[in-house]
């Protein structure tokens, strides 16, 4: 294995570990945002979104993944048995209880009176919160949402276990081919920077900008 | 007689044990009429006014609106809401949309109108308070009359039955209550019917139709402006008001 087939190999991984993670971290939003505002909003239902959020920020990423895998793999339909979508599944449910817990804190700090401006309008309370709240909590959310997505980028290299060809299995192939224990980890380390790195510090700045902007 | 447009009986809300905020209050706000309600800050005023929309539920009595009671069980409150205009002491304009989208998008989403119409009339609401030129400023780049102004014209674009008001000035630098004040003043002229709560002693004695003072949660003394500025039935207003004259003397 030359050099050349080393670096395509590790480079093939990057476009899975960015799709696990980019899908895990949309589903984390899809899931997380409601939650919040659940958790915020509905007294009677906030039990299960504490419930939710202490079992997938408590138990241990890869323990998820093994028990998603052959805990419902075996016994649900497609596509529970497929190792890529139970990767991104689980990912995506650890990042919604992340998630969960960055948009309440932005709830929070946007206040609760702009809920009460929104409703002396006349608009309902799903109202408010789809067309005042969300948006704000949204930018108020930006330096939260950059670290997990960061988190997340480093925790796709779980998916190994389950056997997902991403970054970090790649690494480790090349380290079984060439019995070098150093250079694709370092190689690897800084691919994982790079994917990391700019985007959490764009998203971190453009919050920065606008909340200056809106004076949030 | 005029017809009654906003009325409440026996309002009663209290937080926690002993604040009562508002203590067995009944009011009548007729077509073209404001009201002015003053007093000492912690009496239950902003409460009053918020139970009144119904943004704060009343623990007991009854509030009507025209002939829709909003205390009965199953009212739409959103639907009523549209029908009231609600000024806040801290304007709390919607910070991520610019002027004209806090006033648009009330007449987008509660009165469903088109989107060129409501941006047509959400102008005019601006226009008509003299911001139109800050229409596509964030609340963060306007001062704070502008923005109060604002609140102002988002509260009204909806052609609201009635105004609540709940401190419109006592937040702004004084140098910039003037601006909000003379929007007031126009509101007054073209007929609208508001309840104010406010200290804005002069501009309580031009406008208001009645004033009423507020004290402990309920109303001590109510009548028209003269009677607080001769010769003020109770003590308290009596003290209340000299304090007051001395202050705006000293301004």
């Amino acid at each position: 294995m030359d050099l050349g087939q080393q670096i395509l190999l590790m480079l093939g991984g990057v476009g899975n570990t960015l799709i696990i993670s980019i899908l895990s971290f949309f589903m984390g939003i899809l899931l997380g945002l409601p939650l919040a505002f659940v958790r915020a909003y509905e007294k009677d239902l906030a039990i299960f979104v504490d419930v939710f959020e202490k079992v997938f920020r408590g138990v241990p990423e890869i323990v998820l993944m093994l028990l998603f895998y052959f805990g419902l793999g075996l016994y649900l339909p497609f596509p529970f048995g497929n190792v890529f979508f139970t990767a991104t599944f689980v990912l995506g449910l650890r990042s919604a209880a992340n998630q969960s817990q960055i948009f309440r804190g932005a709830i929070r700090g946007v206040g609760e009176e702009q809920m009460v401006a929104g409703r002396s309008l006349g608009l309902s309370t799903t109202e408010s919160i789809t067309h005042v709240m969300m948006p704000q909590v949204f930018i108020f959310s930006t330096p939260g949402l950059g670290s997990e997505y960061a988190l997340l980028i480093k925790d796709s290299a779980y998916a190994w276990v389950l056997g997902v060809a991403e970054l970090f299995k790649n690494m480790d192939l090349v380290r079984a081919n060439t019995y070098n224990f150093v250079t694709p980890y370092a190689v690897g380390a800084l691919l994982y920077i790079a994917l990391t790195f700019p985007i959490a510090t764009w998203l971190d700045s453009w919050g920065n900008k606008k909340k200056k902007e809106l004076g949030l | 007689m005029t017809q009654t447009v906003m009325a409440c009986k026996n309002l009663w809300k209290s937080y926690e044990k002993h604040l009562i905020a508002v203590k067995d209050v009944s009011m009548e706000i007729r077509k073209g009429e404001i009201k002015l309600i003053f007093g000492p800050s912690g009496s239950g005023k902003s409460t009053f006014l918020r139970c009144m929309a119904m943004l704060t539920p009343p623990d007991r009595g009854e509030i009507s609106l025209g002939d829709q009671c909003l205390t009965a069980p199953g009212v739409d409150l959103n639907k009523a809401r549209a029908r009231i205009g609600f000024v806040f002491q801290h304007i709390y304009l919607f910070r991520h949309l610019t002027a004209l989208g806090n006033v648009e998008l009330a007449l987008r989403r509660v009165l469903k109108l088109p989107k060129e119409e409501a941006r047509e009339r959400a102008i005019q609401a601006l226009k008509d308070v003299k911001v139109e030129e800050w229409a596509h400023h964030y609340p963060a780049q306007l001062s704070g009359g502008q923005q109060q102004r604002v609140g102002i014209a988002r509260a009204l674009a909806r052609n609201p039955d009635i105004i609540l008001l709940d401190e419109p000035t006592s937040a702004l630098d004084p140098e910039l209550t003037g601006e909000v004040i003379d929007t007031l003043r126009d509101l007054a002229q073209k007929g609208a019917t508001m309840l104010i709560v406010s200290h804005e002693m002069p501009f309580a004695q031009e406008v208001a139709d009645e004033m009423i003072f507020y004290d402990e949660g309920s109303i001590v003394e109510e009548g028209p402006p003269e009677q607080f500025f001769n010769h003020p039935k109770s003590e308290r207003a009596q003290k209340f008001m000299n304090r007051l004259i001395k202050k705006t003397q000293r301004e």
